[in-house]
């Protein structure tokens, strides 16, 4: 599991994205954190949609994004 | 060649009204209201088909009374389009420096939200507001955000799909490998639509009129997708008939082909 590759997943109520590399340390959520492990009652930092409304995502980052993706 | 079809009346239809908790999000309290007729799954307003490739929303939307609409709010990464049929829309977007735009029949735009910006949109003057919003996943995530808009000049480019966004010549750019074109025809005519390669698809949606495409007649609002395919070719059927032609590639499915596989023969 250790190797298992880092998910993203993105809010479909607003394009937040969440990235289980980058975490979201200004909102508790350390770098490596999987999603499994985030909590149910999490909701999107920016509109409130829960957690069972994010969608994984195979997108890569703009060039300089995944910096911008950490402190948003 | 795979198809699905989406009526009018199968779509996600809601009416929501700035009140309550609603009313950060829905302006116009106390008595503006937004409808919603999505033809895919949104929110929790419906339980239909996800999505179409990277599309995720495809929603027709009147805003009622002066002052109804979105209030500010926060987007990231989507890409949003609108294309406003009656009323008008004013636009307020921090993307770039900021702007406020004001959009009227036969206007659109793409917001590609990026690396994130906030908008509000609304109806300020009597007249309700009507506009079809497409949302879509973009082809990089946090990319700089963006604005365009442009005008369709409905009274002269008639009986002819005309695209509105995409690669092409005069269209809005858009960073997803998807065009959206515009037909408003006569009946009798006929319009075959090829597609890029098989590896994309297109959803076709019957804005006003009534058409028959490739075999399936699509009336007010309905719609179908199709993919696996060549060419698409459009009869029109009635006068005036309004149909916006989506064509994309088709990745970013795996959600979409779960939900097909729990729905096989419904």
């Amino acid at each position: 599991m250790a190797n298992e590759t880092f998910k993203r997943l993105l809010c479909l109520g607003c394009g937040f994205s969440y990235d289980e590399a980058l975490g979201l340390p200004e909102h508790g959520l350390a770098p490596g954190t999987r999603w499994k492990d985030v909590p149910d009652d999490w909701v999107c930092p920016d509109c409130g949609t829960p957690k069972h409304m994010f969608e994984m995502i195979v997108i890569g980052y703009a060039p300089g994004g995944a910096d911008l993706a950490v402190t948003a | 060649m795979s198809q699905f079809i989406i009526r009018n009346e199968e779509r996600g239809h809601d009416l929501i009204k700035s009140d309550g908790s609603r009313s950060s999000y829905i302006a116009g309290h106390p008595d503006g209201f937004v409808t919603r007729a999505s033809s895919f799954d949104f929110h929790e307003y419906q339980a239909g088909r996800p999505g179409f490739g990277p599309i995720r929303v495809f929603g027709d939307e009147v805003f009622h009374g002066a002052g109804c609409g979105y209030n500010m709010h926060p987007h990231h990464n989507f890409v949003i389009c609108a294309f406003v049929f009656s009323g008008e829309l004013t636009h307020i977007n921090t993307a770039g420096g900021g702007m406020v735009d004001r959009l009227s029949a036969g206007d659109y735009y793409v917001f590609s939200a990026g690396s994130g910006g906030k908008h509000s949109e609304l109806s300020v003057t009597p007249e309700d507001m009507h506009a079809i919003y497409l949302w879509l996943l973009p082809e990089q995530l946090y990319l700089p955000p963006s604005y365009h808009r442009a005008h369709f000049d409905f009274r002269r480019r008639r009986n002819e799909i005309v695209q509105l966004v995409g690669d092409g010549d005069n269209t809005l750019p858009i960073p997803q490998d998807l065009r959206v074109s515009r037909l408003i025809a006569d009946k009798g005519q006929n319009f075959p639509y090829a597609l890029r390669t098989l590896s994309h698809g297109i959803y076709v949606f019957v804005r006003e009129g009534r058409i028959n495409c490739n075999g399936v007649e699509l009336g007010y609002r309905d719609s179908m997708g199709l993919s696996d395919l060549a060419t698409v070719s459009i009869d029109i059927l009635d006068d005036d008939s309004d149909v916006l032609l989506v064509e994309t590639i088709l990745i970013d499915e795996t959600t979409i082909k779960v939900w097909e596989s729990e729905h096989a023969g419904d």
